[in-house]
């Protein structure tokens, strides 16, 4: 059996507190009843928090059935403890422990294996009591409801907090947990400006929130998901090829077997558009071949794209590219050429000179945004057209 | 119970709504008629003036007149942010004891960034309980969703300096979302792009059945209207000298005024295609007669200069696009947020990088602090079937004994969260525990931030081993970290001692917010 304050110590409450009592067995409840109360009215005991006599208490016996029952009293007196300024010795008259509860306490009891009753057995506060009683009728069910379903939740596993089975599917857990929360938010009890029930709330929150933070991070794991803030959806595709992520990093040795196939392939392509052009491999923008830094699959596609004029779509695979090889000077100088060709096609000569010029100064070797700079300054932006066979 | 006010708390500018008895928000204006009041507080020698009066303090005491000190609030003296500030700006930072970020008046005298945000916070609570007639006490603030646990520390704290309790630090792009009517629609996905005058952010936000969800935040935190106009201005000083033979560049006072006209013309070439800038006084001849400086300023020269900052915006928006995982297909719709906004590049610019229209907003620069009212309004129980989901901005860790952090709590945990961490007594009849907690995803401590060092105290004697204490760190819905400890045999609670603990004690904010209720 173990007593615990609810309400936190520094809650501006100045009415009523309230107390958790909890028995896990019935012979508890019996001990309690009989031998822990005196007079089967008053309860000592020491709290963390200041009480004044006459102040109003509210004990909350949690019954082993999970059933909580609130039980009305009032403070009777109150002496701080020595030695621990935060803490008072207090004894309570629990008005509110009537025959009548005592009764239906037994006669749970005796029923043990019973379940649990259809309603909750609130004592019904009677006239005298109800001006001394500062939670309201609704209050204290939900603040009973609310213990119960958190002693409930808090015995199940991870997956049955939120209501799905073991192996559910992301957009089921998504679910659950949004229908809990959608119960259980504090947000919810904010406006009712009582501490213990927004606390309760908060408790449920924690508890749905990391049940779904686990199972989640499970299928994340498992690779059945991906999750994005706290939302979890289908895992994310591939931003880019095998074949170019292949070419990454310390798979150098591949790369350069590759190299002369794909070259090929962007060479005939080439050709096939236009037959004038001689059949060479492009060369790259730097013109070193001795410093290869990667990307050079992303470069010829994109060449071949400038070609044609698609300056957008080959901006978005420089673009793309630049993720995977960020320090590709080459990439880089050709991103802003692909977007310089795009401003111009919509005739902004201002911003693709900037474009041209930012390319330049990423990477001074690079032809092509000193030769369109040079078309650019000459023709302002007409003959794009011509531009294009910058890039064959 | 007393009213409660929403408030855009921004670096330049900010801005308090409240909701009407008819339900409808509404921005207060201030006694100049103006809907933004300026974050800026100048300690002028008859005492210090907030808002709308410290302006000329700029142009008097630069070193005296605080502004963008939202910049500032919870951050280390050593972050590498505040090192690139103490460049740029005219007042002084100085370290604090323990390693926070302080302002130092040339009057010897040392304000903190708390201090200066709840004196503007103050302003705003007075402009409303001059509306309302009756005292304000309560309220809801926004702040950027990055934010970490000491920077949202240090808004409560200046709110409470300020005399007002936070009912809740709402995330800015959740507010934008919310003064928006994202509630009253039907499910979508936003693209939130807020850019500001010192900032920019870019968030990704979900609505389905009400339920808000911040997906992914980017942000560059040096880009917004300041830049622009610290552009311009060198462009002008550059004019100037080659057209007047006027060299401006040490003259902080020239350079103040031609910062105000390039703001001016700016917010007049949104709407024309040219504008005259005009400074009255620029510099004296020798014979003491001023000198005017005019240009006109064409909207595309105004383009041209601020392109490559213009540029920067790109970037955010990506990353925020494939932090979330979305295409840029997948957005329903794109808000833009902030006064520099308006700007037509800067829409041109969102448009080309989300290859959507962003939406008109009538008041970019006051719908945050709609938000806020709304959500004043939420928690009262007034709007209902709304609830706003957030994740931890930056993960939680523990370290004991100086050894490496251990991550409690993950970045994309759901708030409000817990988790549980035993801590063991390694020699006999030991009485505490001494443990850090860090904030970052880093095992190496030196890469985190550091919240705090604490010691759980008056521990039972017993045999090394034998005590264990069972360590609760709660992140609450307001993203900011609270400790608890017991002892795990007996459940006893223990008492934590703060050893060190960034911001300011419960006891100095106890008593600045004495001081500062008793000024005038």
């Amino acid at each position: 059996m173990t007593v615990a304050p609810i309400a936190p110590a520094s809650a501006p409450t100045a009415g009523t507190r309230t107390l958790h009592v909890r028995c896990t067995t019935w012979d508890q409840v019996h001990v309690f009843t009989t031998r822990k109360l005196r007079r089967g009215k008053l309860l000592s005991m020491k709290v963390p928090f200041a009480a004044e006599p006459g102040a109003g208490v509210t004990l909350g016996l949690e019954l082993p059935n999970g059933l909580v029952i609130a039980i009305d009293g009032s403070v009777l007196r109150a002496s701080p403890v020595e030695g621990d300024r935060d803490k008072t010795w207090i004894e309570v008259e629990l008005t509110g422990f009537t025959e009548e509860v005592l009764s239906r306490l037994r006669e749970m009891a005796s029923g043990d294996a019973a379940p649990a009753m259809p309603d909750p057995v609130a004592p019904r506060p009677s006239a005298t009591q109800a001006s001394a009683d500062s939670l309201p009728a609704d209050e204290r069910e939900l603040f009973q409801h609310l213990t119960a379903e958190l002693r409930r939740l808090r015995a199940l596993p991870v997956h049955e907090v939120i209501g799905v089975t073991r192996d559910a599917e992301p957009a089921e857990l998504r679910r659950g947990w949004m229908e809990h929360v959608n119960r259980h938010h504090p947000d919810l009890f904010a406006r009712r400006n009582a501490p213990a029930i927004s606390h309760l709330a908060e408790e449920l929150t924690i508890l749905c929130n990391r049940a779904y933070d686990r199972l989640r991070a499970a299928v994340v794991a498992e690779g059945r998901g991906a999750s994005f803030g706290p939302a979890i959806a289908a895992p994310a595709g591939w931003l880019v090829g095998f074949d170019d992520l292949s070419s990454n990093g310390g798979s150098d040795a591949r790369v350069s077997q590759r190299m002369p196939a794909l070259s090929a392939i962007a060479a005939s392509h080439t050709v096939s558009a236009a037959p004038a052009a001689p059949p060479v491999v492009p060369a790259t923008a730097s013109g070193s071949a001795p410093n290869v830094q990667g990307g050079e699959a992303f470069e010829l596609r994109a060449r071949t794209m400038l070609g044609d004029g698609d300056a957008e779509t080959a901006r978005e695979v420089l673009a793309a590219a630049l993720c995977v090889y960020p320090r590709s000077k080459p990439l880089r100088s050709l991103y802003y050429v692909a977007s310089a060709l795009g401003a111009l096609q919509q005739g902004e000569v201002m911003l693709a000179m900037s474009q041209l010029e930012t390319a330049l100064a990423h990477h001074e070797q690079c032809r092509e945004a000193a030769a369109m700079l040079e078309h650019v300054r000459k023709h302002g932006p007409d003959d794009t057209d011509s531009l294009k066979s910058l890039f064959r | 119970m007393s009213r409660a006010i929403g408030i855009d708390l921004g670096t330049t500018n900010s801005v308090v709504a409240v909701i009407d008895k008819d339900g409808a928000p509404r921005i207060l204006t201030t006694e100049e008629g103006s809907t933004m009041t300026p974050s800026l507080v100048w300690f002028a020698p008859d005492g210090p003036r907030v808002g709308e009066a410290a302006r000329a303090g700029l142009d008097q005491h630069p070193d005296l007149t605080l502004f963008a000190v939202k910049r500032l609030l919870g951050r280390r003296f050593d972050h590498p942010e505040i090192r690139k500030l103490a460049r740029i700006l005219p007042y002084e930072l100085i370290e604090s004891p323990n390693g926070d970020t302080w302002i130092n008046l040339s009057a010897g005298r040392t304000v903190t960034p708390e201090e200066v945000c709840g004196m503007v916070l103050r302003d705003l609570r007075r402009l409303a309980e001059r509306h309302f007639g009756e005292p304000v006490t309560r309220a809801v603030i926004t702040i950027p969703a990055w934010y970490d646990a000491a920077q949202r520390q240090a808004t409560k704290d200046a709110a409470t300096i300020a005399g007002l309790t936070v009912l809740r630090l709402l995330s800015e792009p959740t507010a934008a979302a919310l003064g928006h009517g994202a509630h009253r629609g039907a499910n979508r996905r936003y693209l939130v792009c807020d850019l500001g005058g010192g900032t920019f952010d870019c968030a990704v936000v979900d609505v389905e059945n009400g339920l808000f969800e911040v997906l992914a935040t980017t942000g560059d935190p040096f880009l917004g209207g300041d830049d622009v106009d610290r552009v311009v201005v060198e462009h002008l000083i550059r004019d100037a000298r080659a057209t007047r033979g006027l060299d401006v560049t040490s003259d902080a006072i020239a350079v103040e005024r031609l910062r105000l006209a390039a703001q001016k013309a700016k917010h007049e070439l949104s709407s024309q295609p040219l504008a005259k800038l005009t400074v009255e006084e620029l510099a004296q001849l020798p014979s003491g007669k001023a000198v005017e400086y005019t240009r006109p300023v064409r909207r595309d020269e105004l383009e041209l200069w601020s392109s490559p900052i213009i540029k920067r915006l790109d970037p955010p928006v990506a990353e925020a696009l494939a932090k979330s995982g979305r295409r840029r297909e997948d957005i329903d719709e794109v808000l833009l947020v902030g006064g520099m906004t308006r700007m037509p590049a800067v829409r041109r610019q969102i448009a080309a990088s989300t290859g959507k229209d962003p939406s008109t907003i009538v008041n970019p620069e006051e719908v945050v602090a709609v938000g806020a009212a709304l959500e004043v309004a939420r928690l009262e129980g007034v709007i209902e079937g709304v609830l706003l989901v957030d994740v931890a901005s930056h993960g939680i860790a523990l370290s004991t004994n100086g050894g490496d952090c251990e991550l409690v709590i993950a970045q994309s945990a759901v708030v409000p969260t817990r988790a549980y961490r035993v801590l063991m007594t390694r020699a006999d009849d030991q009485a505490r525990i001494e443990f850090d907690v860090w904030e970052g995803e880093s095992t190496e401590p030196a890469r985190n931030r550091h919240l705090g060092r604490y010691a759980a105290v008056e521990l039972p004697a017993a045999l090394a081993g034998d005590v264990l204490v069972l360590l609760e760190v709660t992140i609450d819905t307001d993203g900011a970290v609270r400790l608890s400890a017991s002892e795990l045999v007996s459940g006893e609670r223990l008492t934590l001692e703060q050893i060190f603990h960034a911001g300011l004690t419960r006891a100095e904010v106890t008593k600045l917010a004495r001081t500062y209720a008793e000024a005038p």
